[in-house]
């Protein structure tokens, strides 16, 4: 038995040697199927894993933050005064941001090595002893991230320089535990680098209940003692993204497993003679199936272990990108480090393993059940498009069924793809019809306008598969692409009427009275904005409640997506009139279920007391829940408020504005980088918004190169088995010319067939990503862009591809046809 | 002179794998040691930032209520990493390291802390009242003078606190606490308070004894050929203390340096040909879960210009400090030929790793 079955075993997968073409494409696909997706299988993994800890920080698991209540930040004092009465599992945490001289944020964050719980056995182990003894010494060392340093260009010892001129102290290419992408430095370092003089808070390492107790007791007045959520904050408000994002990966795999699915159909072709020698030699149809198993199985471990490679690879590029846009966003500590994972492998195996039973093993299934040897090719074509369309029609019923109870992200993914694979099969039946209309709609004559439908048909079962992996990357495309345009369209503009103060200032050293005081301030200053916020949980999400100057420009001017009154305008001046009203941000409303007119109960010091909702605000890239009233009415409830800095609009009539404005911001106590312009503000968002969707066009080019490599293999699929056909034409006196244009003509046809089905179910897509989806998943909505130059553009690249692979095709016609001719005549 | 030791402490500077170094590092930039300089009281109970190191090392040998034996051993020391001007607030180039080490019939137990100064998380200071503090383990006085004071501290989980009084003068080593550590002219600043009453409560038991405070600052104390030292604060029964150490040199010419303080407080300074010390006994002493290690831990010493003998035994072997800068610290017995028990005290062997 083992014998025969080695036999069989080399017979079958003979063709893969004989056809090394199908052996490459099928691995291709195979491998960029399995990499895509498991890029982001481990991208999503060390994302979670570093949500996980995100009770730790800096290798010490913090349970608790000791902040102080009107967030001016923790007194040295007081710090010392808890140490002093033995906590000794607190140490200091200084964060604050910097700015590259192009620009680009860089997050720093600062402790005292000597005060971590674990503190130097720990740090010991980093490097030798001189390495920490410099850390604490001017000038000082930066620990950078290697990512991060690679990045900035730095080496050791190189300096980073900062947009205000200064630099940053001597480089070091290191990390500490839950470093991210933020660099390390002592706090000496830091407190004169970003100019504070007060911690950004305390950590508080392991503590036993009684001594928590004893903390809370002693803890001063100002200070307050908060319980660490953020792994679970963030497991919850990153959830959306990474289902995006193995949405789309899965996409991706699809496209992949169309290709290997296409391999195998030509490789039946191939292979009919051999199953039917190998039955006829009377091996049984166990033993083969047994074959076929094995070599389903052998597929599987190639393009996993293949595959698993390339994704490690794709995820390196990519994860620095998206730990940027994590950290910016929701303030993630994302490690750069990749690292293996059994479980992705083995996910990747079992999905591998699914396709390719659908994909290879299903198919030489039926060909080995297939008694009849006639073949029955056409007729077996129509009936699998048959099939396909009913499958097609059940796709959409299920669609339409699900739509109503469109609730999560997961949901919104099975709706799309259902929708995407329905129109995917529904594809080949589009082809057959177009190809019918165009042969009913020419004249007999000339006979070539005839051969070339006839020669459509006969192309059509070749081309369906690589059709409908090139129409779903080209609605990818489409879709996404709209998605990502309507965003920041929508974002541009919000950001003109929400950022539209000429310098904003934060720092809690400033003296806002003398900086405000109109009686010195007249000449260059024409508004100004105060805003001051607490912090609450509300509906088990932080929430930020803000008080406004409801008469600032920027309130007067709010962008509201929802109003309660008849027009945003008159909303506004009812929220202006009325204390116990508040606007409140879109995600507020579709993520946590409010609607206008709602009052909402809110825990104040004079105790609870309710608010009424007028309205809903556009609030792009908030994670949070954000409530605005009144500047007076916050600082009447919430005496514990903070400042979060003052905007300033400066008088258009004196040339003199900025200048002024800089000298009184430094009189009245700021220093260089505590304030920044309107137009560094735009640039940073807009920065933080393109990074963000560097992974979405990151992910979609490849899914549309994947599309591409299907085609063309596809197109020399063809060619393989034509080739004794195309001799023959040859012999009959088709001149080549004539011959290319007869095989080019039909993939032509097909391609102008997909990518007009692109075009509306492209729109569909983005209909559905912007309406439902990012509604559901991030709470926030926009006007749909919809322009047709994207799919002019789409259009452009696929008719370049075509003919790419055309031209490739051409090619290999024309070294290989003396070969197919000889061969003809031999069998003659 | 001890206890340089730790301090090879702070940080080691220059070469990673030899902790020593620092206490070998060249002076310049720091104040120097100098010969003819007045201690004075109570401002030299204080810190010394413009020296490389200092320490305040209080050792005691306690009884408890059944008349077991237990000792406890507090040392807080000072580097300053740089001779810059001394900086304050975070940018402060002092840094801090205490040890705490608790010996018990049960068995040895040790801690250490870092912290940086500058900010107050550790510091000594004598105006109004003396106090060194790092965290909350405090040794705080009520007056500039470092007794009569209280001393609270934790090992782990073993809460001691102590008090500790004093009638006795200052024992000033060497010349008038100019104390030379080698013929190339290392030296440091060297007083001791060796007749501390001391009483209080380590966990839940009561116990009494004598303690002995080390105060000693230089800027370079160790030669180059100098690779560790051993160190001994005796108590005697008939009242006389004795401290002596031996600074090993590589070439067996150890220097040798003492102070014998007799009955009525008078001090004799004993020089490298007074003193006579052997080792009797090496034994195993645990350093780790794994390692163990091989040291001297029975004495023989010999003064022949007081016609004394003793012989010198720890209490218990095993009282290896683990710290970042190891070294064997921990309570003695002192016996005279006979083997009568004669006193007690505490022992120091460093760089025999």
């Amino acid at each position: 038995m083992h014998a025969s079955l080695y036999l069989v075993i080399r017979a079958v997968l003979s063709h893969y040697w004989c056809h090394r073409w199908q052996t490459l494409f099928l691995l291709v696909g195979l491998v960029a199927g399995v990499g895509l997706w498991s890029a982001v299988q481990i991208i999503n993994q060390q994302a979670r894993l570093s949500y996980a800890e995100a009770d730790s920080l800096l290798g010490v698991q913090a349970g608790y933050w000791i902040r102080s209540r009107n967030d001016t930040g923790v007194e040295v004092a007081d710090y010392i005064h808890l140490r002093r009465a033995g906590f000794r599992q607190l140490f200091p945490v200084v964060e604050g941001e910097v700015s590259t001289q192009r620009g680009e944020p860089v997050s720093i964050i600062a402790t005292d090595l000597f005060a971590l719980p674990s503190n130097l056995l720990d740090v010991d182990k980093i490097d030798p002893a001189t390495v920490w003894l410099d850390f604490v010494q001017p000038p000082y060392r930066a620990w950078i991230p290697a990512q991060l340093a690679d990045e900035l260009n730095l080496e050791k010892n190189s300096r980073l320089p900062l947009r205000d001129g200064r630099l940053l102290p001597p480089a070091l290419v290191q990390s500490h535990a839950q470093q991210g992408r933020q660099i390390l430095m002592d706090i000496a370092a830091a407190f004169e680098l970003l100019n504070m003089t007060s911690l950004s808070y305390l950590a508080l390492g392991a503590i036993k209940p009684n001594e928590l107790e004893r903390l809370q007791s002693l803890l001063p007045q100002q200070l307050e003692l908060i319980e660490n959520h953020q792994h679970l904050d963030l497991q919850q408000l990153t959830e959306s993204l990474h289902t995006h994002l193995s949405a789309m990966s899965l996409l991706s795999f699809a496209v992949g497993i169309f290709i290997v699915f296409n391999a195998v159909r030509f490789s039946l072709w191939y292979r009919r003679p051999t199953f039917i020698n190998l039955r006829l030699m009377g091996v049984s149809t166990r033993l083969l199936m047994t074959s076929v198993l094995i070599e389903t199985l052998f597929w599987s471990i190639i393009g996993t272990t293949a595959g698993v490679l390339v994704g490690m690879q794709i995820g390196k590029l990519l994860l620095p990108g998206l730990s940027a846009s994590l950290h910016s966003l929701y303030d993630a500590t994302v490690n750069t480090q990749l690292i293996w994972q059994l479980d992705t492998i083995l996910k990747a195996w079992g999905i591998t393993l699914l396709g390719l039973c659908w994909a290879l093993a299903w198919p030489l299934y039926r060909q080995l059940k297939q008694h009849s040897l006639a073949s029955r090719v056409s007729e077996d074509e129509k009936q699998s498009r048959q099939r396909l369309t009913r499958a097609a029609v059940v796709l959409v019923v299920c669609s339409v069924l699900l739509y109503p109870y469109l609730q999560d992200a997961l949901s919104g993914f099975l709706l799309l793809g259902l929708l995407l694979f329905s129109a995917a099969w529904f594809l080949p039946s589009l082809l057959a019809l177009a190809l019918q209309t165009i042969s009913c709609s020419i004249p007999d004559h000339p006979f070539i306008a005839r051969w070339l439908v006839s020669d459509g048909w006969s192309q059509l079962p070749a081309l369906r598969t690589a059709m409908m992996a090139l129409m779903l990357a080209m609605t990818a495309n489409l879709g996404v692409g709209t998605l990502v345009d309507s965003f920041r369209n929508a974002f541009v503009d919000w950001l003109e009427v929400r950022q539209s103060a000429d310098i904003y200032l934060r720092s809690s050293r400033v003296d806002f009275g003398r900086l405000l005081d109109p009686q010195q301030s007249s000449a260059w200053l024409q508004h100004s904005h105060r805003r001051i916020g607490v912090t609450t949980r509300w509906q088990f999400r932080q929430t930020l409640i803000r008080g406004v100057d409801k008469q600032a420009p920027d309130s007067l001017n709010l962008p509201l997506a929802q109003w309660s009154a008849d027009s945003p305008a008159k909303t506004l001046a009812l929220w202006r009139a009325d204390a116990n009203s508040l606007l409140v941000n879109e995600q507020s409303h579709y993520l946590g279920g409010l609607q206008l007119g709602d009052k909402i109960d809110l825990e104040t010091a004079n105790g609870p007391k309710s608010y009424r909702v007028l309205g809903f605000f556009y609030d792009y890239g908030n994670p949070y829940f954000q409530f605005y009233l009144s500047r007076e009415e916050v600082v009447r409830q919430w005496p514990q408020h903070y400042s979060r800095g003052v905007a300033l609009w400066l008088n258009p009539q004196n040339e003199n504005a900025v200048l002024l404005a800089e000298a009184a911001m430094r009189a009245a106590g700021a220093s260089a980088g505590d304030w920044i312009s309107q137009l560094q503000v735009r640039k940073l968002s807009l920065n933080i918004f393109e990074r963000t969707f560097t992974i979405t066009a990151a992910m979609n080019a490849l899914t549309m190169i994947v599309a591409a490599i299907a085609l063309l293999a596809s197109l020399l699929a063809i060619l393989q088995e034509r080739l004794p056909q195309f001799a023959q034409w040859r012999a009959l006196g088709v001149r080549s010319r004539e011959q290319f244009f007869i095989i080019a003509c039909p993939i032509l046809i097909f391609v102008t067939v997909a990518w007009l089905l692109a075009i509306p179910l492209g729109a569909l897509l983005s209909w559905l990503l912007i309406h439902k989806l990012n509604i559901v998943s991030f709470g926030w909505s926009m006007p749909m862009l919809w322009e047709m130059a994207p799919a002019w553009r789409l259009g452009g690249i696929i008719l370049l591809v075509v003919c790419a692979t055309l031209a490739m095709t051409g090619w290999q016609l024309r070294r290989r046809l003396p070969d197919a001719l000889a061969q003809l005549g031999e069998m003659d | 002179m001890k206890r340089f030791v730790i301090i090879l402490l702070l940080l080691q500077t220059a070469l990673a794998d030899d902790t020593f170094q620092v206490l070998r590092n060249k002076a310049e930039g720091f104040a120097q040691v100098v010969p003819g300089k007045s201690i004075v009281f109570p401002a030299d109970h204080g810190a010394h930032p413009d020296y490389r190191i200092e320490w305040w090392y209080l050792t005691a040998n306690l009884v408890d209520q059944k008349g077991r034996d237990w000792g406890i051993q507090w040392t807080l020391f000072r580097q300053a990493l740089s001779a810059q001007t001394e900086q304050t607030g975070w940018s402060s180039d002092q840094m801090w390291m205490a040890h705490a080490a608790v010996s018990t019939p049960d068995g040895h137990q040790f801690e250490q802390r870092f912290a940086r100064g500058g900010i107050g998380q550790a510091s000594v200071v004598n105006m109004p009242q003396f106090e060194a503090w790092i965290d909350d383990w405090q040794w705080l006085s009520e007056t500039p003078s470092p007794l009569p004071a209280t001393l609270k501290f934790n090992v782990s989980e073993i809460k001691v606190e102590m008090q500790l009084s004093s009638t006795d003068e200052w024992v000033l080593h060497g010349d008038h606490g100019y104390s030379r550590k080698s013929a190339q002219g290392q030296a440091s600043y060297y007083y001791s308070q060796p007749q501390i009453g001391i009483s209080g409560q380590i966990g839940e038991h009561r116990l009494s004894g004598s303690a002995w405070l080390d105060r000693e600052w230089s800027s370079q104390p160790l030669a180059d050929n100098q690779s560790g030292w051993d160190w001994f604060s005796l108590h005697l029964n008939d009242g006389a203390k004795l401290m002596l150490y031996r600074l090993r040199h590589a070439d067996g010419e150890h220097w040798l340096s003492g102070s014998w303080i007799d009955q009525s407080g008078f001090l004799k300074h004993l020089g490298s040909d007074s003193i006579e010390m052997s080792e009797l006994a090496f034994r195993e002493v645990k350093i780790d879960q794994q390692n163990s290690l091989r040291l001297p831990l029975d004495w023989r010493i010999n003064l022949p210009v007081l016609n004394r003998q003793l012989q010198i035994k720890p209490l218990y072997d095993q009282q290896w400090m683990g710290t970042r800068f190891p070294y064997w610290e921990g309570m003695v017995l002192v016996e005279d030929n006979e083997g009568n028990r004669v006193g007690e005290g505490y022992m120091e062997l460093t760089g025999y790793q």
